[in-house]
């Protein structure tokens, strides 16, 4: 409760949220998406070349 | 006419056949079940170790750290912005050196390595282009600015997206490879340009932070800024691992393309040779009947 009393009583809250929001979203995205990609190639390669599984 | 694989194992009895099975049987010659994805026992553990350190971040950086005398509570996108751009420094690195080393051993891993390292760094460019303008507008006053920092940081952006262009260019790979990894050896001299353009030229930009014995930032800002160090470099470890490794399927996918194409091209050149057979058989049989 502490820690959202902080949050809204920032400075800047709004610039703060949207760089954090911002960044989780980039970063997230993109994970997902070479996540996706990789699922995706797997099924089209066969077991001896991915070394990792 | 069975088509064989990179690896030389038989597989499939078409020479159509590109092994490519429907999702979660996998392709033919593989272990049913094996796992279809670019996940391993480290990448698990090293992603559950980021999302704790991200939850750390998100602890220290928006409830501990105390607002900054001058930059009030705008000091939090430093949390993300710093690391992220160390990060994306990081990652170009990667690219000039694996390019370096493709150009060298022409090995197939350096090239993957390469694109990852790209393109990772991209994503983390952006993030720091976008922080970097949420944090300008209410310390400086503006979004953007013609400042060295900010405007070589657009450039080595730039740069990061016409390198992945030029890796989709439909050439010859190996060819293609290599002129993105001429590109990817100018990465690292961008990035000493971007790092140095505050001591360079006059910049709006603020100094190094932490690059001193003694830095500008103490106490829980300073545990803020290197729990987000800590945070962002497992999620860049992360994704690059994960990144490589798709790189490398896509190299193997565009091998076990080709292998199919040749095994095809080479049955099309062979069924009317092949129909022919018995008829050259017999003309060979009955001139071997002709006495000398």
């Amino acid at each position: 409760m502490t820690g959202v009393t902080t949050m809204i009583a920032m400075t800047h809250a709004g610039y703060v949220a949207a760089g954090w929001l911002a960044t989780a979203a980039l970063i997230g995205g993109y994970g997902l998406s070479v996540v996706r990609r990789g699922r995706k190639l797997s099924r089209h390669v066969p077991r001896e070349e991915r070394r990792w599984s | 006419m069975t088509a064989i694989t990179p690896a030389g194992t038989s597989r499939g009895t078409s020479p159509t056949d590109t092994g490519r099975g429907p999702a979660g049987t996998g392709p033919a010659g593989t272990r049913p079940g094996a796992p279809a994805h670019t996940g391993s026992r480290g990448t698990r553990l090293l992603g559950w170790a980021a999302l704790a350190a991200l939850g750390l971040l998100v602890l220290y950086g928006l409830v501990v750290s105390p607002a900054d005398v001058e930059m009030g509570d705008a000091v939090r996108l430093m949390y993300v912005h710093v690391p992220s751009a160390t990060y994306l420094y990081v990652g170009c690195f990667v690219t000039t050196v694996a390019s370096a080393l493709w150009l060298w051993k022409r090995t197939p891993g350096w090239d993957a390595l390469a694109e990852a390292g790209a393109e990772v760094a991209l994503v983390f460019s952006f993030v720091v282009l976008l922080t970097g303008s949420l944090w300008g507008r209410p310390t400086w006053g503006t979004y953007w600015t013609w400042d060295a920092r900010l405007t070589s940081t657009a450039v080595l952006t730039a740069l990061l997206a016409g390198y992945l262009a030029m890796r989709r260019l439909d050439v010859d790979p190996d060819a293609r490879s290599t002129r993105a990894a001429v590109l990817g050896l100018l990465l690292v001299p961008n990035v000493v340009v971007v790092n140095r353009s505050v001591e360079w030229w006059r910049s709006l930009h603020q100094d190094a932070t932490l690059a001193r014995i003694d830095p500008t930032i103490e106490g829980d800002m300073l545990v803020a800024l290197m729990v987000g160090f800590l945070a962002i470099g497992l999620v860049f470890t992360w994704l690059m691992v994960h990144r490589f490794r798709v790189a490398w399927l896509e190299q193997q996918a565009d091998r076990v393309d080709l292998d199919a194409a040749l095994a095809a091209r080479r049955a099309e050149v062979a069924a009317p040779a092949g129909a022919a057979g018995p008829d050259d058989a017999g003309d060979a049989g009955d001139d071997s009947e002709v006495p000398a």
